[in-house]
């Protein structure tokens, strides 16, 4: 067997020891390369900055656990984000979840991070957690024209909505300035779309997965989506302009390193795939 | 057959009608449906319970290939529902430790690994079948490499045009074809929904249960 | 300081962890034992959370008037017809209830599916313009995609023979290598998205911030235990 057949039929165990150590090479040994700022990253930075004062924006947690360890570091980000230019921009922020792993995933990120410590907002006036909707794109209709039905309770503190001062302006879609959905598939952006976009004109901006970003681009282009964080490279990129580097950037590295991989095994493959055709050939 | 295909009907309409419509009875009506619609959906709470309990109980019934690990499904699957049944006055509910710990430390890692598993197998494929054999798989192979280059910081910081490139590959072949397919599926659905309306698609009735 | 319950939950999910990726060594038991705990556990997570929503939607808005009331009732009668299904006799009182979700549910999607994915997406194909004084780039990317997104709803429209004869043939050519083209973006994103997932996780294997820093030596532990499983019923079962 010449070594060009040999390339072809590798056992496939070499090539997963490879990505083991093209992944944990870098986690171990940082190698800190420049990481350029695309357009999606800057624009979803620009978009978050400029959302007027008083507005009322939906996070969606429309992600569980499997979709995690790509969608959380942007997750903590944004929240970041948000959080932090809540008082002096009088935002009123409602986090909910149309996925049931959403509400723990979110418990996960205030185990992490205390906003009533670190940015000074208090739950309920600044910032509230409503919790699961079940119901897919009906529970995203339901909640469009009734939020207090829907949700009597929120989900932290289980009191009734009449309690927290956030909400008593709060009834409807209509009431809703902005929906900040992450998420990793269905329902998501297209769900939501057909029950708040359209109806009530609510603007979108979308955090997802690399898998889902293609799906995007006809949104993105026709305007009904007006910004997009796609993935954790651009996870990284955000961290980095909001200069508060966080898990994203601590995986950049890896990111690069694995894809280097790819691209040489796909360089690889097709140099002995044509070499060993050439000589068929021949 | 015929009950079932009237309430559908009936469904349907008592949605789409008053969005076009302004009929403040029939609105009203719309919107308690599809509250009163999430009540029945959350009912299906046990169907998934029942039917994993029912293929495993078989199994481990006639003692089948792999017994002891169904049991093992049982176990987990009745002692997650019983440690999340919302009786707080009972120390149960999905707020209690016990509830949390099995979230963050087996549903939580294995959640998110499961679906990680798909980095090797992609990475082998791309190795062995990601070959320009023809001008189509070439057309993927380029603009497919273009973009696995523009998501890494490797070879954008040192090929900047990487990232111009991916864009365009994004903004135009990707959104052109993602446009296409969606208008066809759009239109496709709306198609499908008037069959199912008049009665002439059924096949979701058989809806994959014994008959 | 960490407690014996965190420590005993992060060899948990590090073990957990480590037995689905023994499936890239082959078929084994550690693998399966965390498939079927992670279809179980899968399952029964879910109940919490549905009951819960049931209850508080009874204490909090369907007990507060008679005709509320007697709604939710029909509700949780048309629920209790979910498990029909589960019998031949009344298998047909399941599709009641089906029928009301697939009905409410196409009523809801079809509203508005005109104008989300097919109004709004012809009008931005029309918007498109062909000329952008002063950027060629963008008029040549617009025109491509004028022509593109035509073309890849003409071969879907016309299959079979049609395809064969020009212009059909031009038209299902050049739509081809349009979806290729934008294939391999997906082909790119995939590859990012798995990534990722395995990076996530390589994070919290290795005790990287904020994930707890006891979890590296619960990865070595595991990780040698594991390995030395596999070999050893690979190399010196077998042969004896």
């Amino acid at each position: 067997m010449s070594i060009l057949d040999k390339m072809q039929r590798i056992d496939r165990r070499y090539i997963y020891l490879a990505a083991w150590i093209f992944v944990l090479f870098p986690l171990y040994y940082p190698l800190g390369l420049p990481v350029p700022i695309g357009r999606e990253s800057k624009a979803w930075y620009n978009y978050i900055e400029a959302i007027p004062d008083d507005s009322v924006i939906i996070v969606s947690m429309d992600y569980g656990v499997s979709g995690m360890p790509e969608l959380y570091p942007m997750t903590v980000a944004t929240m970041h984000h948000l959080w932090d230019n809540c008082l002096e921009r009088n935002w009123k922020i409602i986090v909910l979840a149309f996925w049931n792993q959403g509400p723990l995933v979110f418990d996960t990120l205030l185990s992490q991070i205390d906003p009533a410590a670190k940015y000074n907002v208090v739950y309920g006036e600044d910032w509230v957690e409503l919790g699961w909707v079940p119901g897919s794109e009906t529970g995203m209709a339901a909640l469009a024209t009734d939020m207090w039905g829907q949700t009597p309770r929120d989900y932290l503190e289980d009191r009734p909505l009449s309690e927290y001062p956030i909400m008593a302006d709060i009834r409807t879609a209509e009431d809703v300035d902005l929906v900040i959905s992450i998420e990793t598939g269905t329902p998501g952006l297209p769900e939501w779309l057909r029950q708040w976009n359209d109806p009530f004109g609510v603007p979108f901006i979308v955090g997802c997965i690399g898998v889902s970003v293609p799906g995007m681009a006809p949104y993105l282009a026709s305007g009904q989506l007006s910004a997009l964080l796609p993935g954790l490279t651009a996870s990284g990129e955000y961290e980095l302009l909001l200069s508060r580097p966080g898990l994203a950037v601590a995986g950049l590295d890896a990111v690069s390193m694995s894809h280097l991989l790819v691209v040489l095994l796909v360089l690889i493959g097709n140099v002995a795939y044509f070499a060993s055709r050439g000589k068929e050939a021949s | 057959m015929e009950i079932p295909i009237l309430i559908t009907a009936f469904c349907t309409l008592l949605q789409v009608i008053p969005y076009y419509l302004n009929i403040p009875v029939i609105d009203s009506a719309s919107a308690t449906m599809r509250e009163w619609m999430l009540l029945v959906v959350n009912m299906a709470v046990f169907v998934g319970v029942i039917s994993l309990g029912q293929v495993h109980g078989k199994r481990i019934q006639r003692r089948g290939e792999n017994w002891p690990f169904s049991v093992v499904l049982m176990v987990f699957m009745v002692l997650m529902a019983i440690v999340g049944f919302p009786l707080e006055s009972l120390g149960l509910g999905f707020k209690n430790a016990q509830y949390l710990f099995m979230f963050n430390n087996i549903l939580n890692p294995l959640g998110g690994t499961m679906y990680s598993i798909l980095a090797f197998f992609i990475t082998s494929a791309a190795y062995r079948a990601f070959r320009a054999r023809n001008w189509e798989a070439a057309f993927v192979l380029v603009s497919g490499t273009i973009v696995v280059m523009s998501n890494a910081p490797l070879f954008t910081s040192s090929l900047p045009f990487l990232i111009t490139w991916k864009d365009w590959i994004f903004d135009v072949p990707n959104t052109a074809t993602g446009r296409g397919v969606m208008i066809g599926a759009a239109l496709g659905a709306i198609a499908l929904a008037v069959r199912v309306l008049m009665g002439i698609e059924r096949g979701y009735l058989r809806g994959g249960g014994e008959e | 300081m960490t407690t014996m319950w965190e420590l005993i939950g992060v060899w948990t999910a590090v073990f957990f962890t480590l037995a689905i990726y023994s499936f890239l060594y082959g078929e084994n038991p550690w693998f399966r034992l965390a498939e079927h705990i992670f279809a179980g556990v899968s399952v029964g997570y879910a109940v919490a959370f549905n009951l819960d929503y049931l209850r508080d939607q009874w204490v909090n808005k369907w007990s507060l008037s008679g005709t509320l009331m007697l709604l939710y009732i029909i509700a949780i009668l048309f629920g209790i017809l979910w498990y029909a299904r589960f019998t031949k006799q009344y298998f047909f009182a399941y599709r009641w209830t089906l029928a009301i979700i697939v009905g409410t549910g196409i009523g809801m999607a079809l509203r508005t599916v005109i104008f989300t994915q097919f109004l709004n997406q012809i009008m931005a194909q029309a918007r498109l313009s062909l000329w952008v004084p002063g950027d060629l780039l963008q008029s040549f990317s617009n025109t491509m995609i004028a022509i593109m997104v035509p073309c890849v709803l003409l071969y879907f429209w016309f299959t079979g023979p049609a395809r064969d004869k020009a212009p059909m043939s031009y038209i299902e050519k050049f739509a081809r290598y349009t979806m290729m083209a934008g294939f391999g973006a997906a082909f790119g994103y995939t590859v990012l998205t798995r990534y990722s997932l395995f990076i996530g996780r390589a994070q919290f294997l290795l005790g990287i911030t904020p994930n707890p820093p006891e979890a590296r030596m619960a990865f070595y532990v595991i990780a040698a235990t594991i390995l030395i499983t596999l070999f050893a019923k690979d190399h010196l079962f077998k042969k004896t």
